[in-house]
């Protein structure tokens, strides 16, 4: 019943075929689906095939507002009517359909926490009272954000069953379209998924597959046997089949691998081992403290099952990567995008001046709070019999209905300086790296950014200059800096990252720039001693690379230093030798580092 | 018990757990065709019905978890939990199954927080005012109120009943989810992305346990007495210390690593899904044991006791962690007591404290950059080290 699939296409385009035929299915049993794509006929492609499935499609814009979207009162039609009149919230008229979330990438906190939980809970709550409604729906999250971008945002993409990537599809390959279910067919189908059958087996696979890829949430195998049926039962089976679980595998387990399996070394031993343990393999076949339900089913799979579902799968789920994610893999580094999410978050905050609007919140204008005039109409409006039983002319406004503007901006930066003054860093190097931390706090103040400078040189470090924009007492702090001295670097490490802990408190993005050759030698304790010295150092790096700030070594020993080097990548800190500080290079590259701070 | 909050409607979160009868339009609905009936020709297979929760006992592993849920549910006192970990580890269906296997309460008819018939002094303006007629005495489970993250104040505090402005012109107070709360438990999923202004509310409130309401010309005090149980994510943001204080207990969740235990999840994950009510029904003597096992706990918790040996080592414990304050020493006994009142036991002795100083003191512990070890295993260190000093 899907139409002709040549093989040559490809198959991502198929899996967005088969997402399709899912959507139709069963919207809400798999949770929905994530589509990262560009703007463009691929994507519009997909979208006139969902919009022929003849599931409700319901699309909700970012902005919503939470009466909508949940329900509530309807403003205009109770003061036209004087009788209180709710509206049905767009969750609730959405169920047992499709909503589509357009820009998903840039939902709002608050909006993402509504839809999850009324996925979570199958139900949504009018704003203002009124009757719990049903509302089981899938989603189709459009997200157009680039690689370096924050995508979506990860509690949604969680629950998202099924991950498609069509960046790379085009338009020719977009053209084959699958054939979707006619109406007596889909009842048919629905019947055999009620009925669907699965094995122990294929539990076990699905689970054993997700733990060799590192998906760790327990939603994705969950979604990936739901997928698993749902495709069995679409291509008319009663029972499921290899080639569903690798269906599941692939939508579900391929786009969320965070790393490869581990097959070639502890798997080469293991075929001998399992054929030796054969015998008892049925017994043992879900491992420990297994209920005995499990074991009821497993001989009769034994012959198919002898090779291990889970390497076919896992090769099934590799295929489906992308040659880029593979390598990424490979090297160890996460390619997930929910990696990428997490950290991003938190670099915007609430402010009452510029950035993005937010909704409005009650409050008293003033001290820079503006109030937002239709808000306060708004809010004002269903009062207005209460206030004039008379039945006025004016509007009655009280200051409790006063609500006021909101927005979101980015946090604003703070560079941290942290200067090695000691005698190791010659005094050349010293007043070098004073001009370029002049020439950063210039740049810095036209940004409205401040900065922030620690020196460290004989027994500890000292915080030189607090958190500032002020250009004068920067400049006099740094001129009156004497060097010379133990380098306390595990102080210095300390020192900076205390700040950088109160800068993030109070709502700013804090950045580190250290200047020193890495050779510490005074400990945290401001006694002498090379060794204790660097342990202290080398522990603090790793305390500061587990909150992950920006940061930047510039290394300023004439030739690069092994020590400094390996102390940057403990802190996870951008590593660059400059032999000669020189200020003009010095603020390129911190300007780099800023970069994608900025762009975030 | 659906017809609890009728007035203000703002009751069906509490009752939505539950309650399986179809949902009553309200009076007004302008959109006709709309919504709020199950369109059975589109959910076809596998049927969710609403209100059915996932039954608490059938939940897999996540034993630390577990424990604090019910020590919390044994004694109220305890505090809060909060549960922080990874995602898709269950945490909400957990905290979400809790509200049905605790025994359900008596409440005043029609009074909005859900009073306490049996106790007079604890009671809201409206139960006292109301004090002349006899009470009718309604009984309904326990509430679990979801605060969700964008919540605005209006909702979360309470406000005007614009319905009651709207149509008839009356200035009435409209509670907020703070009095659906009320002797039971307010779940907040993310605590640690909440806004800052509702922060500030809830550590007010969570401590005082009434909630004091002067806005829109309407000056209410209600009690507001709950567990705050909150879930998060660690790596997306910390919490402000404060609200950290009013969790008596916390926990980490992590993903099961054992395949046995995935597969376990996944398996009775699907049978709920594909039939609620028998799944419901299967584990429902389970369900039941493990009440009956709270229900006692309750009322042994009174007679349990503590002796001065452990109260020594419980202060000599948190003196050792440096905790700060008195709350870490007193949550811990309470803890303590509950868990040995959940095991039957008549006394305190070091192996309750042992199990849940963990929980208890985890959060509290001030950080020690050095130390990289979990604050888990230093509390289970310290524990120790007290222990054989």
């Amino acid at each position: 019943m899907t139409g002709a699939e040549p093989s040559a296409l490809d198959p991502r385009w198929l899996d967005a075929q088969f997402a399709l035929i899912a959507l139709q299915m069963d919207p809400a049993g798999f949770c929905g689906v994530w589509l990262r794509a560009g703007h463009g006929p691929v994507r519009d492609a997909w979208l006139e095939q969902l919009q022929a499935t003849g599931c409700g499609v319901c699309k909700i814009p970012a902005q919503v507002d939470e009466d909508r979207l949940l329900g509530g009162i309807d403003l205009a039609g109770t003061l036209r009517t004087g009788v209180v009149v709710y509206q049905a919230g767009l969750l609730s008229s959405a169920d047992g359909g499709v909503i589509l979330l357009p820009m998903a990438e840039r939902l709002t906190a608050q909006l993402v926490s509504h839809l999850c939980q009324a996925q979570d809970r199958g139900v949504v709550l009018p704003r203002h009272g009124g009757v719990a409604a049903t509302s089981r729906f899938g989603l189709v999250a459009l997200d157009e954000s680039d690689e370096d971008e924050p995508g979506l945002c990860a509690a949604l993409a969680d629950r998202l069953g099924i991950w498609l990537d069509l960046r790379e599809t085009t338009l020719a390959q977009s053209a084959q379209r699958v054939t979707l279910l006619q109406p007596q067919e889909m009842a048919k189908a629905k019947l055999r998924l009620q009925a669907m059958h699965h094995e122990p087996q294929h539990l076990q696979a699905l689970c054993e597959v997700s733990m060799a890829l590192g998906v760790d949430s327990l939603r994705a195998c969950s979604a990936a046997l739901r997928l698993a049926c749902l495709h069995a039962s679409v291509h008319g089976r009663d029972a499921l089949d290899d080639e569903d679980l690798a269906a599941a595998v692939r939508l579900v387990f391929g786009p969320r691998a965070t790393r490869m399996p581990q097959q070639e070394s502890p798997d080469e031993p293991s075929p001998e081992a399992k054929s030796a343990s054969e015998p008892d393999n049925d017994n043992a076949f879900p491992p420990p403290p297994p209920p005995s339900e499990e074991t009821e089913g497993s001989d009769a799979f034994e012959g198919e099952m002898e090779q291990a579902p889970k390497d076919v799968l896992l090769a099934a789920a590799l295929a489906s990567l992308p040659p880029k994610l593979l390598d990424s893999l490979l090297v160890g580094h996460t390619g997930s995008p929910n990696a990428k999410v997490s950290g991003s978050k938190g670099q915007t905050m609430r402010g009452l001046q510029r950035g993005r609007p937010l909704a409005p919140r009650p409050g008293k204008p003033g001290a820079g709070r503006r109030l937002h005039l239709l808000a306060t109409l708004r809010a004002a409006a269903p009062k207005q019999r209460l206030r004039k039983p008379w039945g006025g002319g004016r509007i009655a406004i009280r200051a409790e209905d006063f609500q006021l503007h909101r927005f979101e901006q980015h946090r604003p930066t703070c560079l941290i300086f942290a200067l090695d003054a000691s005698g190791s860093a010659a005094q050349q190097r010293l007043a070098e790296a004073k001009g370029a931390v002049e020439l950063l706090l210039e740049q810095s103040y036209s940004r409205r950014d401040s900065v922030c400078v620690i020196a460290f040189r004989g027994t500890q470090a000292q915080l030189l200059l607090p958190p500032t924009r002020s250009l004068v007492r920067a400049k006099r702090e740094l001129a009156g800096l004497p060097g010379g001295g133990g380098t306390p670097l595990a102080s210095a490490i300390q020192t900076a990252y205390m700040q950088a802990d109160m800068l993030q408190r109070n709502g700013s993005t804090p950045m580190l720039v250290l200047l020193s050759d890495g050779r510490a030698n005074v400990a945290l304790s401001g006694v002498g001693g090379r060794a204790q010295a660097q342990a202290d150092a080398q522990a603090w790096a790793l305390r500061w690379h587990g909150k992950r700030f920006a940061s930047l070594w510039i290394d300023t020993s004439k030739q690069p230093d092994p020590l400094a080097q390996q102390l940057a990548a403990r802190m996870g800190a951008r590593y660059v030798p400059m032999p000669y500080v020189d200020a003009r290079r010095m603020a390129s590259v911190v300007e780099n580092l800023r970069h994608p701070l900025a762009s975030a | 018990m659906p017809s609890l909050h009728a007035t203000s409607g703002l009751g069906s979160y509490s009752s939505q757990t539950c309650t399986s009868q179809p949902s009553k339009l309200p009076a007004g609905v302008s959109d006709g065709n709309a919504p709020l009936m199950h369109k059975d020709g589109l959910t076809t297979g596998p049927t969710r019905s609403m209100a059915l929760t996932f039954p608490f006992s059938a939940i897999v592993g996540q034993q630390e978890m577990m424990l604090a849920i019910q020590i919390v549910a044994v004694d109220f006192s305890v505090g809060g939990v909060l549960v922080l970990g990874d995602r898709g580890t269950g945490k909400s269906t957990a905290v979400r199954a809790l509200a049905d296997l605790l025994p359900p309460i008596k409440v005043v008819k029609d009074c909005p927080y859900g009073c306490d018939p049996s106790k007079t002094g604890a009671q809201c303006p409206q139960c006292l005012s109301s004090r002349t007629g006899k009470l009718v005495i309604l009984t309904r489970p326990v509430p679990m109120v979801d605060l969700p993250l964008g919540a605005t104040e209006d909702r979360v505090v309470g406000a005007l009943d614009l319905e009651k402005a709207l149509s008839q012109g009356i200035k009435e107070f409209a509670p907020g989810l703070l009095a659906q709360a009320n002797r039971g438990f307010l779940y907040i999923d993310e605590v640690n992305l909440l806004e800052d202004h509702i922060v500030d509310l809830l550590i007010d409130v969570a401590a005082s346990g009434e909630n004091l309401v002067e806005r829109e010309g309407l000056s209410i005090r209600h009690p507001a007495r709950f567990v705050l149980v909150g879930s998060g994510n660690p790596e997306e943001g910390e919490l402000r210390p404060q609200l950290l204080d009013r969790f008596g207990l916390s926990v980490e969740v992590k993903t099961p690593q054992d395949l046995a235990q995935r597969v376990q999840v996944v398996r009775r994950r699907d049978a709920f899904e594909r039939n609620p009510q028998a799944f419901r029904d299967e584990w429902e003597p389970a369900n039941h044991k493990l009440r009956q096992r709270i229900v006692k706990a309750r009322k042994l918790i009174a007679n349990v006791d503590v002796g001065d040996d452990v109260m020594m080592l419980i202060a000599r414990l948190c003196q050792q962690l440096g905790t700060d304050g008195l709350r870490a020493e007193l949550t811990l006994i309470r803890a303590s007591r509950a868990y040995a009142a959940l095991q039957g036991d008549a006394k305190v002795d070091v192996s309750h404290v042992r199990m849940v100083a963990p929980l208890a003191l985890r959060h509290r512990l001030r950080r020690n950059p050095l130390d990289d070890t979990g604050s888990g295993a230093r509390v289970q260190r310290a524990v120790e080290e007290v222990l054989t000093a």
